[in-house]
């Protein structure tokens, strides 16, 4: 029998197939390095902080870290599945009562960035005017409802989110009733929701990085920020281990040690050097970090109700977010 | 037992059409039956039946003196020892020397004898240029050829051929109905059920005639009388030609 | 790597979803049977089946909460391919149904005729439809290599580890690349075009 060439190529192909096959399991083997499983938001991620810094970890710890990126609605839900070892998210009232009901052992703060008002470069709201935040909010409420403007939401259970509905909150909205004529939720992330804006002539609220971001490569030029400074906008980032107790496979220590790490000095350290789009992305927070001077004299002692006011942080001329008494480090 | 295949009153309908209607017919070893008669009288059905294709709604069918059920095992069995021809000839899509080879593979024997028995066909019917092309590039002539040969390779001992001759030139024709007459010479047990339109290959080749019409067997007789002197007169109108339909 | 990893959790989904997919086609499309119009209904339904809502499937039988979660295969490229080959499935044995019901009768009463038994009849019948089976797979292939729900919500979109040409995709696309990602796109089509090439060589050889 003549030997069919084109037979001869389909067997080659199924070859070259299991010969890939081989040499990408043999090209991933973990070399018996431990692995963190690390859930954090893309926000988080797309900043290019993580890349930054983990090396710095993983080397000090022969690890490698596994970081999945999804929305912190979802990251959380990670969580309480157990599906992951630690959480690096921006969603305070989400992370506290996430703690309370067992799935994480402590919230450590981290780090905060900024969010901001972005808009039309007009800012035909005139949020730049305003006192705070809140008041910012009340007038792109004014005007949207004139038909004036637009608010496109994340609309997704992020971190921003949250914080884009407490701010309609303390104005005295209820965002759920807004109408979709100048209210847009746009289920989406952050980048996306920018993009939107810039066609829509709408306003939003962003972290800055995304923003910068955004602007480095050209995609938004008729936003600006419209809005910032108000410590209000603080976005707060904790490290949660998730609960070992509940989760006996998870890997707790790598989690601790990766706690440990990141509120040190010299995490901390790293997380400030980040320098991204020309400016300082991060600004780290971690309790061990407050300069004793601003612990404004309250005494600590464990059993102290959750919510406790304990810094003060008033060099950079901001108010800094309501901290939570991390009781493990006691 | 001298019948290699009886039907008792067999019945065969297809939703509202009566294809074959109370038939009784059986073909003898060693003869030569020609069934006879216009299209759609009901001739390639019975072929189907007696090739235990498909089981009758009634009546029975007898082989070698045992009863048989369309369906069953035991059909699938005898099944391997009939051999059809269709009018329009079907080859698998491989070469010809693998359509040739198929009945012999199903059965398993080993590969050393096909290659032998599956040259001599070839040498037979002429197909031994054409051994490596795919089947379906056959002309008309060479794929009856094929079809014939594919059929003849395991030997069965009632061959069931359905106007096989119908689309061929004459020195194919003459061809196959030469080696459909040495096949019947071979063995003495061989039955061979011939259908055809055409009055004068019925003469030709067979032993007995019948005449089918309308479901019905109308007359068998042997071929003489078949065409000399028939019992029914629809017989006598048929052979000259006159039956109208 | 993000190029190999795509071609190896599309392709075993793609073998695997076949395995299944075409001889379930082929039982569906030869036998007869009471609700057999259901069945293939169902079927083609299937083709509109949601990727992403294939890998919540397999999600929540796999998360550590499930039902399944001890073998921790969640976020790994295991979980992908067993993502991708519930899409396969449906399209495979959907488009097979179709392939053996086109075989010409002639052919089943033929090879009856020439003494084959049930399993012979079937296996050739496929051998004749030999054309659309591997249809079947390109078609499955295509669904699974640019699909990109299930993969990011199973995988993970982990670097080096469970992170595809889709999910990177995404992932510039999300952070603004867009340069980057139509690169990415260009090389998923790049590696698709290589892959059906050579499948169509394998449906068009001369059968002999």
């Amino acid at each position: 029998m003549k030997p069919d060439w084109r037979v001869v190529a389909a067997i080659a192909m199924v070859a070259v197939l299991v010969v890939a096959t081989v040499v990408y399991l043999v090209l991933t083997q973990d070399h018996e390095k431990k692995t963190l499983r690390l859930a954090t938001t893309t926000s988080t991620y797309d900043s290019g902080l993580l890349s930054y810094i983990l090396p710095d970890f993983e080397e000090k710890y022969n690890c490698k870290v596994d970081v999945i990126a999804v929305g912190s609605g979802q990251a959380l839900e990670m969580g309480k599945n157990g599906d992951v070892d630690v959480l690096l998210v921006h969603s305070p009232a989400s992370e506290i009562k996430f703690v309370i009901d067992g799935y994480g052992e402590g919230r450590t703060l981290v780090m905060y960035n900024n969010f901001v008002i972005a808009g039309p470069s007009g800012d035909g709201a005139g949020t730049n005017s305003s006192r705070n935040a809140t008041q910012a909010f009340t007038k792109i409420h004014d005007n949207g409802t004139t038909g004036n403007t637009k608010f496109i939401s994340r609309g997704d259970n992020s971190g921003t989110n949250t914080k884009e509905l407490s701010l309609w909150t303390s104005a005295g909205f209820n965002a759920s009733q807004f109408s979709n004529s100048w209210y847009l939720s746009a289920g989406q992330g952050m980048g996306a929701v920018l993009d939107m804006c810039e066609q829509m002539n709408a306003y939003t609220l962003s972290d800055d990085a995304t923003y910068y971001q955004r602007v480095s490569v050209n995609l938004i030029p008729h936003l600006n920020i419209t809005y910032q400074g108000d410590p209000g906008l603080f976005n707060q980032y904790s490290v949660i281990p998730i609960n070992a107790t509940k989760w006996t496979h998870v890997n707790h220590t790598l989690a601790i040690d990766f706690k440990g790490w990141i509120t040190s000095t010299g995490g901390q350290d790293l997380i400030a050097s980040y320098v991204k789009y020309g400016h300082q992305l991060f600004f780290p927070n971690a309790p061990r970090n407050i300069p004793a001077t601003m612990s404004s004299g309250i005494e600590l002692h464990p059993g102290m109700p959750i919510g406790t006011v304990i810094c003060n942080s008033a060099s950079a001329g901001r108010i800094g977010p309501i901290a939570f008494v991390d009781v493990s480090k006691m | 037992m001298t019948e290699s295949i009886r039907l008792d009153s067999v019945t065969k309908r297809y939703n509202d059409v009566t294809a074959v209607r109370d038939v009784s017919l059986s073909a003898s070893k060693g003869e030569v039956l020609g069934i006879l008669g216009p299209s759609g009288a009901g001739k390639s059905t019975l072929l189907r039946l007696m090739d235990l294709l498909e089981a009758p709604d009634s009546g029975s069918i007898v082989m070698n003196g045992k009863p048989v059920d369309a369906g069953t095992k035991q059909a699938a069995d005898l099944r391997r020892n009939i051999g059809m021809v269709l009018q329009k000839p079907i080859a698998l899509n491989r070469s010809v020397t693998n359509n040739l080879a198929y009945a012999l593979r199903i059965r398993g024997w080993d590969e050393s004898d096909i290659i032998d028995r599956v040259r001599a066909e070839m040498e037979r019917f002429g197909l031994v240029d054409r051994r490596h092309k795919n089947a379906r590039t056959l002309s008309g002539g060479e794929m009856q050829r094929l079809c014939f040969a594919r059929v003849m390779i395991h030997s069965p001992d009632i061959l069931l051929l359905d106007e096989f001759a119908a689309n061929l030139d004459p020195a194919n024709v003459a061809l196959l109905e030469e080696r459909v007459r040495q096949y019947a010479a071979e063995d003495c047990r061989r039955s061979i059920v011939l259908v055809t339109h055409n009055l004068f290959q019925a003469k030709r080749m067979c032993d007995r005639i019948a005449l089918m019409w309308g479901g019905e067997i109308v007359e068998v007789a042997p071929k003489k009388k078949f065409f000399e002197n028939p019992d029914d007169e629809r017989t006598g109108a048929f052979v000259k030609g006159e039956l109208v339909y | 790597m993000v190029t190999l990893l795509s071609l190896y959790v599309s392709g075993i989904a793609t073998i695997l979803g076949s395995a299944i997919g075409i001889p379930l086609g082929a039982l569906i499309g030869l036998k007869e049977f009471g609700g057999k119009g259901a069945v293939k209904t169902v079927t083609y339904t299937l083709y509109g089946f949601p990727p992403v809502l294939s890998g919540l499937l397999i999600y929540y039988l796999f998360s550590r909460s499930g039902p399944l979660g001890s073998f921790g295969i969640l976020f790994t490229p295991t979980a992908m391919i067993l993502a991708e080959t519930l899409l396969v499935i449906p399209l495979v044995t959907g488009v097979t149904i179709t392939s053996v019901m086109e075989v010409d009768r002639s052919v089943k009463d033929t090879v009856r005729a020439l003494g084959a038994t049930s399993r012979q009849t079937t296996l050739t019948i496929m051998r004749e439809a030999w054309v659309g089976l591997v249809m079947a797979c390109m078609i499955g292939f295509g669904r699974v290599i640019a699909e990109v729900g299930a993969a990011y919500l199973v995988g993970g979109n982990i670097e080096g580890k469970t992170r595809v040409l889709t999910t990177a995709i995404m992932l510039e696309t999300r952070m603004g690349n867009f340069g980057w990602a139509i690169a990415l796109g260009a090389v998923l089509l790049s590696v698709a075009m290589a892959v059906f090439f050579f499948l169509r060589l394998l449906q068009e050889k001369e059968m002999l």
